[in-house]
């Protein structure tokens, strides 16, 4: 067994709503090696969008930590944190969350904006584009560069979500119902992309789903109940 | 780099920001131009009050002293040029050649004020000194009118058919009718010391108008007549009384240089009150702009006023960016969530709706700019155009007496300007980016 790429040690996290304590996740130990695709199930409100967060920096965790590599991560200042997820984290949500106002190719390249000043940026921008439209064409999309989201079906919008969450080059992706929003054959065949780029790359995901057939194909389950890992 | 493509797209896919960017650059336009007009209106119409009035001037002159002894204390001062005497007096006129419906008399006075008014400011000058010290020489010359011209230039003020006579403004002759040669009866009062204490004396005596002059200040050209002051002399009874035979009542004086006319005139009272005797009114020495201040200061007192309205439509232009961001804001707290998880620092996020108002603002300040200055330098083009195209007048320049509307673009106005359109931006944008900033990015990632 190699190092882990993204790890969880006894990471709690618990919500305060008014003066009542709500703890959702109760001392999650967790381990994703290298080019893993692991499938997270649990019934709703398990709290596996939660665990998501915290593995992705986005959501410090109540107690416990996350490591990434060697490091740990949680505890770095926000600034740190941010950059982290830009090079190393890619998402794919349930709802896509493009920008309206941005055509697909746009959507794309906005992933490479974002730790480049305008200047660095834009000394680059040829490479950018080159690596946005490469990523389109990847995931089958070459025929909808200028489309916006509004004018593209769940299925493409999903797409250029999965291209955009590639384009920084992650090491992680955090995947959450990616197909919960879709109907069954674009479902399968948006799955079908997912595996193909773990199968090509060394990318390790992380798969929230509610599924037992898909989780079933996946290289590992891991199950959360109460709160915890359930072996 | 997200921050400011992604400010530059949320400004341009809304309109309404367009709406807000033409806001500021019309109170930024409104700013320059209205201020460019009403600067250069001031500067007119200060260079025209000292030319109609001398650099400065001695007044409250004690009536038993001669011109020559002041005049000697004055041309002493190294920065002055020349002095004159004048004898300044008021009067009524009334003449028995007048034709009042001659020509289009009446429309020519244009609203110059007092010009048809019986009411005059007889201004008793000595022609051949006077020239040193004021344009009247030049504002002679500048009649054409063959009726209206003085009959030898090289002396103005000369005695007609035996009568002392009197120059007025063009403005003034056509409101009366009067031209070359006409005869103008001129009544007046003097205080007299009598053994009753003091009493009113009624003067008064026969002229002839000798000439026109035109000085294009209107306020000067309304009322002010020319008379020889050996002639006000002898309509004020100075033989009469104690006034010394040169007495005068106002002096005016030229310096050499400008801006030293302040120094210049105090150095000018302390010398003349240098060995006042006890009980005696100083003479008052002041410059032009000391002695109009009224005048400057109301125009400059209007320029403050209109700056000051003319702010609230950037202020209003402001809250419309105020509303259109706030809006903004709301909306796009779903772009917050996806932003972050793409690794965006709340900082990162408040940038980007600070740098969509100050995209705004500065696009609304550089256009307001450039049609403020463009407009300003071609207003004057664009009046006459109107006028000669549409009969339209926009700005009817002979209600102010002048030839062309003024214009005066002053850089650390327009800074000013641009700067505080910019700051205001800065401002309104600043609530609603904080608050983007603060908003919980996993509230919109969590379910819709
Ligand atoms: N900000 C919050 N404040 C209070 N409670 C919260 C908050 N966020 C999540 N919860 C609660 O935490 C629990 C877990 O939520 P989470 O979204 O992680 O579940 P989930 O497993 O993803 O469910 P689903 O399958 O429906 O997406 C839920 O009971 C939810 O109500
Ligand atoms: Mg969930």
């Amino acid at each position: 067994m190699t190092d882990p790429i993204l790890s969880a040690e006894g990471v709690t996290k618990t919500y305060r709503v008014g003066k009542r304590e709500i703890p959702v996740l109760r001392g999650v130990d967790f381990e994703m090696q290298p080019g893993e695709m692991v499938a997270l199930l649990g019934a709703s409100g398990a709290g596996k969008s939660t665990l998501l967060h915290v593995l992705g920096l986005l959501d410090p965790p109540t107690e416990g930590r996350v490591r990434f590599e060697d490091q740990s991560v949680s505890d770095l200042p926000g600034p740190k944190r941010a950059k982290l997820r830009h090079r190393e984290i890619g998402f794919v949500f349930q709802f896509y969350h493009l920008i309206p106002e941005l055509t697909a190719l746009q959507n794309v390249k906005l992933g490479t904006m974002m730790d480049q000043g305008p200047l660095a940026w834009l000394g680059e921008r040829k490479q950018h584009d080159q690596d946005a439209r490469a990523l389109l064409d990847r995931v089958g999309l070459t025929e909808r560069l200028t489309h916006r989201p509004d004018e593209l079906s769940g299925g493409e919008r999903q797409r250029v979500a999965i291209a955009r969450a590639l384009v920084a080059n992650p090491r992680v992706i955090l995947a959450d119902e990616p197909t919960g929003n879709l109907d069954s054959s674009t479902s399968e065949s948006v799955l079908e992309l997912l595996f193909e780029i773990n199968r090509e790359s060394n990318i390790a995901f992380l798969l929230v789903t509610h599924d037992e057939g898909l989780a079933a194909r996946c290289d590992r389950i891991v199950r959360l109940r109460d709160g915890v890992i359930d072996a | 780099m997200y921050r400011y493509f992604l400010a530059i797209r949320y400004v341009l896919s809304r309109r309404v920001n367009l709406l807000g960017m033409i806001g500021v650059s019309l109170g930024v336009w409104a700013l320059i131009v209205v201020v460019a007009i009403f600067s250069g209106y001031l500067t007119e119409v200060k260079k025209r009050l000292i030319g109609a009035t001398s650099d400065i001037g001695a007044t409250l002159i004690p009536e038993d002293t001669a011109y020559v002894d002041l005049a000697v204390e004055i041309e002493a001062d190294p920065n002055v040029a020349a002095c004159s005497p004048r004898i300044v007096w008021y009067g009524v006129s009334y003449s028995p050649d007048a034709e009042p419906a001659r020509g289009n008399g009446q429309l020519n006075t244009n609203g110059i004020p007092g010009a048809s008014d019986d009411f005059i400011a007889l201004l008793g000058v000595d022609p051949t000194i006077e020239k040193n010290v004021t344009a009247m020489t030049e504002w002679i010359e500048n009649v054409d009118d063959p009726d209206l011209r003085v009959a030898d230039a090289s002396r103005p003020l000369a005695e007609l058919d035996g009568e002392p006579t009197l120059v007025l403004s063009t403005a003034r002759a056509k409101a009366h009718g009067l031209s070359r040669g006409d005869r103008v009866h001129v009544s007046s009062g003097v205080m007299h010391e009598g053994r009753a204490g003091e009493a009113l004396e009624l003067v008064e005596g026969w002229f002839r108008v000798g000439g026109c002059f035109d000085s294009e200040f209107a306020v000067f050209d309304g009322f002010h007549v020319y008379a020889h002051i050996d002639a006000m002399r002898a309509l004020l009874g100075a033989k009469s009384s104690n006034k010394s035979e040169t007495w005068v009542n106002e002096i005016a004086i030229r310096v050499k240089d400008a801006r030293e006319t302040v120094k210049t005139s105090q150095r000018i009272r302390r010398r003349l009150n240098r060995d006042l005797p006890p009980f005696r009114n100083p003479i008052r020495v002041r410059t032009a702009e000391q002695a109009n201040s009224q005048e400057i200061l109301s125009i400059d007192h209007q320029r403050s006023l209109m700056q000051l309205v003319l702010y609230v439509i950037m202020i209003v232009a402001a809250f419309l960016v105020f509303a259109t961001l706030s809006m903004m804001v709301t909306e796009k707290t779903h772009d917050i969530g996806i932003l972050t998880a793409l690794g965006a620092t709340p900082r990162g996020v408040t940038f980007v709706f600070l740098a969509c108002g100050l995209t705004i603002s500065i696009t609304g300040a550089v256009l307001g700019v450039l049609t403020g200055c463009v407009s300003a330098i071609y207003t004057d083009a664009f009046n006459t155009l109107m006028k000669d195209w549409f009969d339209v007048d926009l700005f009817p320049t002979a209600i102010y007496n002048l030839t062309h509307v003024p214009c005066e673009l002053d850089p650390v106005w327009i800074a000013t300007v641009a700067g505080s359109a910019i700051g205001l931006g800065l401002v309104v944008s600043g609530i609603p980016a904080w608050r983007a900033g603060r908003h919980d990015p996993l509230e919109s990632l969590r379910n819709e």
